[in-house]
């Protein structure tokens, strides 16, 4: 600017007052400039910029609608949460538990007693330390809070006794499960000092977990920052976290090819366009499988031959197909194949056979278009199109109703036939029990138990997770579960993920997200 | 009225491309070539001899699924109007005549319907009463109505103060002859031209709420829905969401065009602008003498 008005000066002999003036006025309109640049690019929308290090900017469709973890139960949300929250336990690549606040931990010999010893000197982000009274209320809370998703969960607790940084829990029964279950998904511990006050602490999350939220915008945005006194903040290399509630499927790729995010969930139907974009896509392995909810108390369901002719029309290859573009599997059983607990020999027990359940119809008494049955979802899914579609070819004709309000007769086991879609548990048990258990949130059919369930399951919690015969116990707890006549499996949906090649790998911890020694290059 | 219509340009675009809508929400489902609900292997294929608009993410023909769902989405506009039309044309014409208090409730009534934002009303309607269209419609119907209340209201009151109305009152003649005789003739104008606007504006509420999953419980087809499936798999076939779109927008274009040649045609202003127009292509077609001069 001021050699501009250098080459309109007439001449350094003839300077003018006003060209003096003009002079001034430009270097003082200048300075403004120089000045007013940095700080009006500081106060915009970039928040990394503004306060410099890496920043995770993450756009999920399991956006927390509860921060505080009781009410947001052990669904997938539990990552996002994850963020904000530590746990006693958390679990390593294979799976299995491995300290997390708590350092280490042990059983009494008759396995029905739990002591953890916890990390000394660490505090919850509102300076209230970590310890057992901590760990006491935490399951005491999710024990009794009126709105607690958690209390099903933790049935083997009978109580907490708090000595200083050792929490001692006394079993009701023999459960070797206990450090797989208290993990990231059942026991984020809040601050017990915030919990007093669960409603301010839904939305206002203060946790001992690896960030601290600075902001919180219900349903759409959450802010957080490294935390330092995180135990293992060492390996923490991000800075800040923007999580964001992802918009519509096809407009995340356009987010991260702009940089507005760099990380997000994937639907399967953007993996093509995201990785033309140049994009890093990969699956991070899970335990996801859905499924039909049959309720065997109800008809036609309460006819044996009827759930057998459903299970034999199940194509689930075309769920795959359609709906994972080649990244998900089939799957007969409530985990993929793959995972210890899934049980070869119950592999393919209902092969796809169009012609056997038209037979087992008529056996049953049923003619074509005789079964009428309502399919009542939460939400427009594809799933229950497809569904439609094959009990068509059987002559179950099928009416799909969405209700919004699904979850209330869903969860009081009023509704006849549905859909479902789990994302695991790290304890197989707790899939177990869950999925087939008489009281199981996700059997339509309770207090319908398949025989035999009961005594297996029980084994399984009975063997340690390191005794040698753990796997055969537990594959023969899901054979024993797969007799239930209330669930037909069908297929494991990935968990795709986009991100941006400036991020690096993430550990392969299936189903869940752990950003210990990931790093952000070029902030 | 419909034949000054027709004089218009305009008029007769609208009238063919609404026929046509028309024609193909009746006969559109028994035009499909294939089943609109029928699954296939073939997903996400592009146009060709068997699937002219390819298919969809579970295998199905889209043109078929587009004939198949015009019916809902025109029925669903028409819906919106008729109910519009009864619930608030009637009452528009009554409050001029049924007294103060009549008049002070609808015109109350009239103004906390306009305040409802519509499309969010029939959203909580349709979580209250069970995803239906025809719910959702006659919902959005009755807050669309206050147009028809407005327009029949204004109309009757200049109409009401006119001297031949008075001389009718004088002469004892009654209400109700007075409202069939005098009344209707000269409301029916302004409330064709604001049915014909409604039906492209109840055209776009089914399809916003179609879009949004909803109303119509899947798999049935509706313009909307096919809109905004096509979102999705924008990557495989980035031309898919023209077709549904274009017709969508194609039938709102229609119906205002319409709404415009009413307005046009209608009423003395109208009459006059029909003649002139006449008496200008008389003028073209026979042209005046031209003089050639001399006493």
């Amino acid at each position: 600017m001021p050699a501009h008005l250098i080459t309109h000066r007439p001449g350094p002999d003839r300077r003018t007052s006003r060209g003096a003036g003009r002079l001034r006025a430009a270097a003082l309109g200048t300075a403004f400039v120089a000045v007013l640049t940095p700080v009006l690019s500081a106060c915009g929308g970039d928040s990394a910029a503004s306060s410099g290090g890496s920043t995770l900017k993450w756009t999920s469709s399991y956006f927390p609608t509860h921060w505080d973890p009781v009410v947001g139960g052990s669904g997938a949300q539990f990552r996002e949460l994850a963020l904000a929250y530590a746990s006693l336990t958390r679990t390593d690549e294979s799976g299995k538990a491995v300290p997390d606040l708590a350092k280490s931990w042990e059983y009494n010999d008759k396995g029905d007693q739990i002591t953890f010893h916890l990390r000394s000197g660490l505090k919850f982000s509102d300076g209230e330390p970590v310890d057992a009274a901590a760990v006491k209320a935490a399951i005491e809370r999710a024990q009794k809070q009126k709105n607690s998703a958690l209390f099903g969960d933790l049935t083997s607790i009978k109580s907490v006794d708090a000595d200083g940084l050792d929490a001692v829990l006394h079993l009701s029964q023999v459960d070797y499960q206990i450090p797989q279950l208290l993990g990231q998904r059942v026991l984020q511990i809040a601050s017990p000092k915030a919990a007093k006050n669960p409603e301010k602490l839904d939305q206002n999350p203060v946790g001992a977990g690896p960030f601290v939220v600075t902001q919180v915008i219900p349903g759409t945005k959450a802010l957080l920052k490294k935390n330092p006194d995180y135990w293992d903040a060492k390996n923490i290399h991000i800075d800040n976290v923007e999580l964001t509630s992802a918009p519509d499927a096809s407009t995340v790729v356009s987010g991260l090819r702009t940089g507005v995010y760099n990380f997000a969930d994937l639907d399967p139907s953007q993996a093509s366009a995201a990785k033309k974009a140049g994009l890093d896509v990969f699956v991070q392995p899970g335990f996801n499988a859905s499924n039909l909810s049959l309720n065997v108390n109800k008809a036609p369901f309460d006819n044996d031959r009827v759930v057998d002719a459903v299970r034999h029309a199940v194509n689930r290859k075309e769920f795959v197909d359609k709906l994972t573009f080649g990244y998900g599997e089939v799957t007969d059983q409530p985990f993929p194949k793959g995972y210890e607990a899934y049980d070869p020999e119950s592999e393919n027990a209902y092969p796809y056979d169009p012609a056997k359940s038209k037979k087992l119809l008529a056996e049953a008494g049923y003619k074509s278009g005789d079964i009428k049955l309502n399919l009542v979802i939460p939400a427009e899914d594809p799933q229950a199109e497809i569904v439609q579609s094959q009990l068509a070819k059987v002559g179950i004709k099928v009416t799909i109703k969405i209700d919004k309000n699904w979850a209330t007769p869903f969860f009081a086991k009023d509704l006849t036939f549905s859909l479902y879609g789990t994302t695991g548990r790290d304890s197989a048990a707790q899939t177990l029990t869950a999925h087939f258990g008489p009281n199981g949130p996700l059997n339509l059919s309770t207090p319908y138990e398949p025989d035999g369930f009961e005594a297996a399951i029980a084994k399984v919690r009975e063997t340690p997770l390191d005794a040698p015969d753990y796997t055969k116990v537990l594959q023969a707890a899901t054979r024993a579960g797969l007799e239930s006549k209330a669930l037909v499996f069908t297929y494991s949906q990935p968990n795709l993920i986009a991100k941006s090649k400036s991020i690096s790998d993430l550990p392969k911890n299936p189903a869940h997200i752990d950003w210990t020694g990931v790093t952000i290059s070029g902030s | 009225m419909v034949r000054r219509v027709l004089t218009l340009t305009s008029g007769r675009i609208a009238v063919v491309i609404l026929a046509a809508i028309a024609l193909l929400a009746v006969f559109g489902p028994l035009l499909a070539p294939q089943n609109p609900l029928a699954t296939s292997d073939n997903t996400l294929a592009a146009a060709s001899g068997s699937h002219w608009l390819g298919t969809d993410y579970l295998g199905r023909d889209t043109f078929s699924r587009l004939l198949d769902g015009s019916r809902v989405s025109v029925l669903g506009s028409l819906e919106v109007a008729l109910m519009a039309l009864v619930v608030g044309a009637i009452p528009g014409i009554l409050s001029v005549y049924l007294g103060r208090t009549f008049e002070w409730l609808t015109l109350r009534l009239a103004d906390t319907l306009v305040a409802l934002p519509f499309l969010l009303f029939a959203v909580a309607v349709i979580a209250l009463l069970g995803n239906g269209i025809t719910q959702a419609m006659l919902v959005t119907g009755a807050l669309v109505s206050p147009l028809f209340y407005r327009v029949a209201r204004a109309a009757t009151l200049a109409v009401a103060r006119s001297p031949y109305v008075e001389a009718a009152l004088i002469a004892g003649a009654s209400t109700g002859w007075i409202v069939r005789r005098h009344v209707w003739v000269k409301v029916l104008p302004p409330i064709a031209v604001a049915l014909a606007q409604t039906i492209g504006v109840g055209f776009i509420i089914v399809s916003s709420l179609t879009f949004l999953g909803i109303g119509v419980q899947p798999p049935a087809p509706t313009w909307g829905g096919l809109l905004a499936s096509d979102l999705g798999y924008l990557s495989y076939q980035p031309w898919a969401p023209l077709a549904p779109a274009v017709l969508i927008m194609i039938t709102v274009w229609a119906g205002n065009l319409l709404a415009d040649a009413i307005r046009d045609v209608s009423g003395e202003a109208g009459r006059a602008f029909v003649n002139t127009r006449k008496a200008r292509a008389n003028r073209l077609g026979k042209p005046d003498p031209v003089s050639t001069g001399g006493a």
